[in-house]
């Protein structure tokens, strides 16, 4: 075979193994034909899941995701994410744009969707160190020994406040629905308490959610993809805000406001006097 | 379950910054009259300097000597144009032939442009692989990365940075390579890397332009983190005059692939 092959092969033609639109015969989606089978008898959550993993989950798991959505997404600009919104409406930039842009600051080590990634990974770890005989304790010692002490685990504490009053709402909710309860969000109890009783700290939003994602069978990217648009709602009510008040007046600067840190000024060199 | 509460974190009241200072107006203190960049007065820098200068200044802190500026320079034109097959230029062939607003196409180039292969992300972490690396032997390490290959792309690139085009070395690639070590303010991060893209041409791999940028970079003293942003923005020209070259063309004068030739690797493709 030569090493042309296999780009030739690909060359001119596209491949999917979602769907597409067959004109004339029908707009496909893995198993689906969409005008037939899904407007109308699938929530919007439940498409976006089967995009997002090829699968068909329950009304009532894709209506808990869509509380999730809700939950991490507040209309208050000072939240870094909310904020680009708010900037890109004060500048007029099209809503679109600013919420797209927005959504992006949500990979972020710190917050948003991208900690999903190490959230779900540390809870399907911990389960598997759970079923080799390590209790909730030892995990929590070992996660601690390696910050110096701190328990720093994705979806435990969080910035700016401790609790978290979106888990509140959730757990709520979940019982609503009368969802079961899996191994990894009786593991994640468990590490909660650990924390509270040793550290006075706790579970928080992306902890809890990753725990019952796993449980729901996603594997941590799967629980990325499919929250890939998870705060966006935010940064849409922040652009709008912005866009409806006076251009430029959001949050403006003035020239003192900036705490210049730099050198004072000087005068330029020519070329090769730098 | 603990009640939400502040943890009363010690935000810094003001925004800060070592690059820019801007001289207020006493009437206005929203208005500047006077822009400093790095303590240089912007109009003498405009008088005085070139923009690969200010460009270098922006980010170093300090004006470039004239080899810096020429390395610099030279990479900002071998960067200019990903070119017209690069996906990141055909995204923003795609937004602008869809009459997608014009001020979009850019961004939705450089988004993409952002990626780990053959991207922004390849490129910072590029720079970290060859600072890390840089006093290792090379023909050893090329060994060592191709036997610890199991990414599954066709493409292999055992380091960030370095690996296969179209299954093949990327040659054009190679060949700015081999003429930016001969420039003076070449330094020891171009060199090793063309030593190991040497040491990999027997496995039909060498030099990517997001290794190339990366060495030359970090030979310019810029750190990893900036490398990924630097790459976005000087790939930008090209991205931007592409997807400019169609705006103002029809929806058709882009290919839109015929059902014959688009598969959907499904059971219901049978059945429909």
């Amino acid at each position: 075979m030569s090493k042309l092959d296999f780009w030739d092969q690909h060359r001119g033609i596209i491949k999917s193994s979602k769907g597409g639109w067959k004109i004339g015969r029908g707009i496909f989606n893995h198993d689906y034909e969409m005008m037939a089978d899904l407007v109308g008898y699938k929530s919007y959550f439940q498409v976006m899941v089967l995009n997002a993993t090829g699968r068909m989950i329950e009304k009532k798991q894709a209506d808990w995701i869509e509380a999730v959505f809700i939950c991490l997404s507040w209309p208050d600009p000072r939240i870094w994410c909310n904020q680009i919104g708010s900037l890109g409406g004060t500048l007029r930039s099209s809503v679109v744009a600013s919420t797209s842009v927005g959504n992006m600051a949500g990979d972020s080590r710190l917050y948003g969707q991208k900690t999903l990634i190490a959230g779900a990974e540390f809870i399907q770890s911990a389960l598997q160190e759970k079923k080799k005989g390590l209790t909730a304790a030892e995990i929590v010692a070992r996660e601690a020994q390696k910050h110096r002490g701190k328990p720093n685990i994705v979806g435990y504490a969080r910035p700016i406040a401790k609790g978290d009053e979106r888990v509140v709402a959730l757990e709520r909710y979940a019982k609503e629905l009368k969802l079961s309860e899996g191994e990894h969000l009786l593991l994640a109890r468990e590490i909660d308490n650990v924390l509270l009783q040793q550290y006075d700290e706790s579970i928080n939003v992306n902890g809890y959610c990753c725990a019952i994602m796993s449980d729901f069978g996603f594997s941590p990217q799967e629980t990325y993809r499919i929250s890939t648009l998870l705060i966006a709602g935010g940064i849409l009510a922040c652009h709008t805000d912005a866009w409806q008040r006076p251009a430029e007046s959001f949050y403006p600067l003035r020239c003192t406001d900036i705490d210049y840190q730099g050198p004072a000024p000087r005068p330029v060199p020519g070329k090769e006097n730098n | 379950m603990q009640k939400t509460e502040s943890r009363n974190e010690n935000f810094s009241s003001r925004q800060s910054s070592k690059i820019w200072f801007e001289q207020p107006d006493s009437a206005n203190p929203y208005i500047a009259v006077d822009h400093f960049c790095h303590g240089y007065n912007l109009i003498e820098l405009m008088e005085k300097r070139s923009f690969v200068d200010v460009f270098f200044l922006l980010f170093n802190g300090k004006l470039p000597s004239s080899a810096q500026s020429e390395l610099l320079q030279q990479l900002m034109i071998a960067l200019i144009n990903p070119g017209p097959r690069h996906p990141a230029t055909r995204a923003g062939l795609n937004a602008a032939v869809g009459k997608t607003d014009s001020v979009h196409i850019l961004p939705i180039s450089l988004a993409v442009i952002g990626g780990a292969h053959l991207g922004a992300a390849e490129v910072e972490a590029s720079m970290r692989f060859i600072k890390k690396n840089l006093r290792k032997p090379t023909a050893e390490l090329a060994a060592t990365l191709v036997s610890q290959d199991h990414s599954g792309d066709v493409d292999h690139h055992p380091a960030p940075g370095f690996g296969s085009r179209f299954s093949a070395i990327d040659i054009f690639q190679n060949k700015i390579a081999k003429h930016f070590v001969q420039l003076d303010a070449a330094g020891k991060h171009l060199q090793w890397g063309n030593s190991l893209a040497d040491a990999l041409a027997k496995k039909d791999m060498g030099w990517l332009s997001t290794g190339l940028a990366a060495a030359t970079l970090l030979d310019l003293g810029f750190n990893a983190k900036q490398g990924a942003g630097i790459y976005q923005l000087l790939s930008a020209p090209g991205l931007l005059a592409h997807g400019q070259e169609y705006c103002s063309k029809p929806i058709t004068a882009m290919p839109f692939v015929k059902d014959e030739d688009y598969f959907i690797e499904r059971p219901e493709d049978e059945q429909a």
